[in-house]
């Protein structure tokens, strides 16, 4: 389980990570989502123990990291792929984690195995993909058979196999009961996998619920689409009838407030022939585009354009 | 690379629940150490140098009229030495540089007994290169000794201080390479510093004072002038003057002008060298963010 209270970190004026609060718990693959330049590295950071916190406390197991009586027991870490000397080997790696805590070599075979690495185990980790380093990286964090595992960007690189793998192994990992705190940009594959989502934007909570609770949210999620010859008639016919109508291109209305049924029945009503007529679901990634909205750091030329854009994709 | 078979993590050995001790520590840096090529490449390199150096320097010499070979012994140690020295700065900035450190500091989060582990592992690596070092020194000098026919006497008239002042200074550079490649971190400003520090300093203060000095003035028997008087202190309490102090052969004066340190104010000299620099980088890995 991982605690995470009030955790603050500032370096000089800039403040990184601001008065957050959640909790990872057993059994549940937690998401961790949020802009670029949000706070979810640090944090992450700050949770094993490679930062300290300006303020506040996060906390394994109701331990801080590093009181940890055998961390890589209680932990598995994932920060970033490129926690390896190139010039050493996977096994070699592998081997030198699992001696601080005189895991036995058999171990590293096995999680070399699981990993699907046996048969670059023994090349030096500098010619890996990055696909490979990732492999590695989860495998070191899979070694002390580990309650509890901190993932930054497990499928970063990953091939759409590899991806499936990650997906079913972190599903398992917490079926078996164990706390999985996971971060990822694809809000696709978060969607498939996490059970909850923490959503951060400038350092600060933006939301802590689960994944179901969280797409309901969305503007779009409730909503019908409608495509028509007439979508005057039936715009005010729908209006008329006391529901919310948005136009949304050539012949295109949303209707909120009407079922998809009502609609048809208003259309039929008033004689506008339906083209397309579709209940509109909304998306963990709607749902993130409008929470971080005013959250972004590092903005390309239009964020509403690109949270638009983002909108329309998901809708064809 | 289809591992979608292979699911579970479930541990077959379920693994030790061992704790990160120092004994666990220092093993898994010996691991990582002797997991390198350039580890390898290093102790060959020094071996080579030193047995190759003290040859042709025996050799140039063989010709002197009161031509002693253990007196050679020691002239391949300058070059010899930045081979255990650049091992220390590899061991001391490869985990920062890499990003390997993510991976080492997470699995030993008080962080300080990764130091001890690479100190431990770093001086009992370069003591085998050390020995075998010196081991090839000796080797190379018979061949000038057998064209003299003299049998150098390894056992009596201080050569064994010599050749364990060999060893000890060569290990005592490399965890000087160590400790300033843990507090800078980064690779090419650390070897820059220990080269600087070892091998530049030295001479660059000696021919400075020689260079400034009054040519005409002060001969052979004087006094020595303070100005060369202070240098050849500073220089005496460098590493490379206390390594020379380490290396002498018994009875021989130090420098002129410096205070007589003697074999064990030498060694003392070349720890405090050592320690300082890595106190001050564990210093900076107990209190400052990693990343």
């Amino acid at each position: 389980m991982i605690e995470v209270e009030a955790l603050t970190k500032r370096y000089g004026s800039t403040t990184a990570v601001d008065g957050l609060t959640f909790t990872a718990r057993p059994g549940t693959v937690t998401g961790f989502l949020g802009p670029n330049g949000a706070g979810k590295s640090t944090t992450m950071r700050m949770i094993v123990g490679l930062e300290r916190p300006t303020s506040g406390t996060a906390t394994v197991d109701g331990r801080r990291f590093a009181d940890l009586r055998a961390p890589l027991h209680a932990v598995g870490v994932m920060l970033d792929a490129r926690s390896v000397h190139p010039g050493r080997t996977a096994f070699r790696h592998l081997l030198a984690q699992a001696r601080t805590h005189g895991i036995p070599r058999s171990r590293v075979d096995e999680v070399i195995a699981l990993t699907g690495l046996e048969r670059v185990a023994g090349r030096r980790a500098g010619t890996y993909s990055l696909g490979m380093g990732q492999r590695l990286g989860i495998a070191g964090a899979l070694l002390g058979d580990p309650a509890t595992l901190v993932l930054d960007e497990p499928v970063n690189g990953l091939d759409p196999d590899g991806v499936l793998w990650v997906r079913r192994l972190v599903r398992d990992l917490a079926a078996e009961g164990r706390t999985v705190f996971l971060s990822s940009h694809l809000m696709h594959e978060l969607a498939l996998c996490a059970d909850r989502v923490v959503i951060i934007g400038a350092g600060r909570l933006l939301a802590d619920a689960p994944v179901q609770e969280i797409v309901d949210r969305s503007a779009r999620a409730g909503t019908v689409r409608v495509r028509t010859t007439d979508p005057d008639a039936l715009a005010r016919a729908l209006l008329a009838a006391g529901a919310d109508v948005t136009p949304q291109g050539p012949g295109v209305l949303h209707v909120r407030g009407a079922s998809v049924d009502e609609v048809g029945a208003a259309a039929g009503r008033c004689g506008a022939t339906v083209l397309e007529l579709a209940a509109e679901g909304g998306s963990l990634e709607d749902a993130y585009l409008e929470l971080t909205a005013d959250a972004v750091r590092y903005r390309g030329r239009s964020a509403g354009a690109a949270a638009s854009l983002a909108r329309e994709g998901s809708a064809r | 690379m289809s591992a979608t078979a292979a699911l579970a993590p479930r541990a077959t050995t379920r693994p030790a629940t061992g704790r990160p001790t120092l004994r666990h520590v220092v093993a898994a840096e010996w691991t990582k150490l002797t997991s390198l090529r350039s580890t390898y490449a290093i102790l060959v390199a020094t071996v080579v140098v030193s047995g190759v150096l003290t040859h042709l320097s025996a050799s140039a010499s063989s010709g002197d009229p009161g031509f002693d070979p253990l007196r050679s012994l020691t002239d391949g140690l300058v070059l010899a030495q930045v081979g255990p020295l650049v091992l220390g700065v590899l061991v001391g900035t490869g985990e920062h540089g890499s990003g390997a450190f993510r991976a080492t500091f997470t699995a030993v989060p008080r962080r300080v007994p990764v130091l001890v582990g690479q100190t431990v592992a770093t001086a009992a690596f370069a003591l085998l290169t050390a020995v075998l070092a010196v081991g090839a020194a000796v080797l190379g000098i018979l061949p000038a000794a057998a064209s003299r026919d003299i049998t150098p006497d390894l056992a009596s008239g201080g050569t064994p201080q010599v050749l364990a002042g060999m060893v000890a200074s060569l290990v005592g550079t490399a965890l000087l390479g160590l400790a300033i490649g843990a507090l800078l971190r980064r690779p090419v400003p650390a070897l820059v510093a220990a080269v600087v520090l070892l091998l530049v300093l030295p001479v660059a203060l000696v021919l400075a004072t020689e260079l400034a000095a009054d040519p005409t003035a002060a001969p052979a028997g004087g006094p020595v002038p303070v100005a060369e008087a202070v240098v050849n202190t500073v220089v005496t309490l460098l590493p490379a003057g206390a390594a020379g102090l380490l290396t002498a052969p018994p009875g021989s004066s130090g420098v002129e002008g410096a205070p007589d340190l003697g074999r064990a104010g030498a060694a003392l000299v070349l720890t405090a060298w050592v320690l300082v620099p890595l106190a001050a980088a564990a210093v900076r890995l107990r209190t400052r963010d990693l990343g």
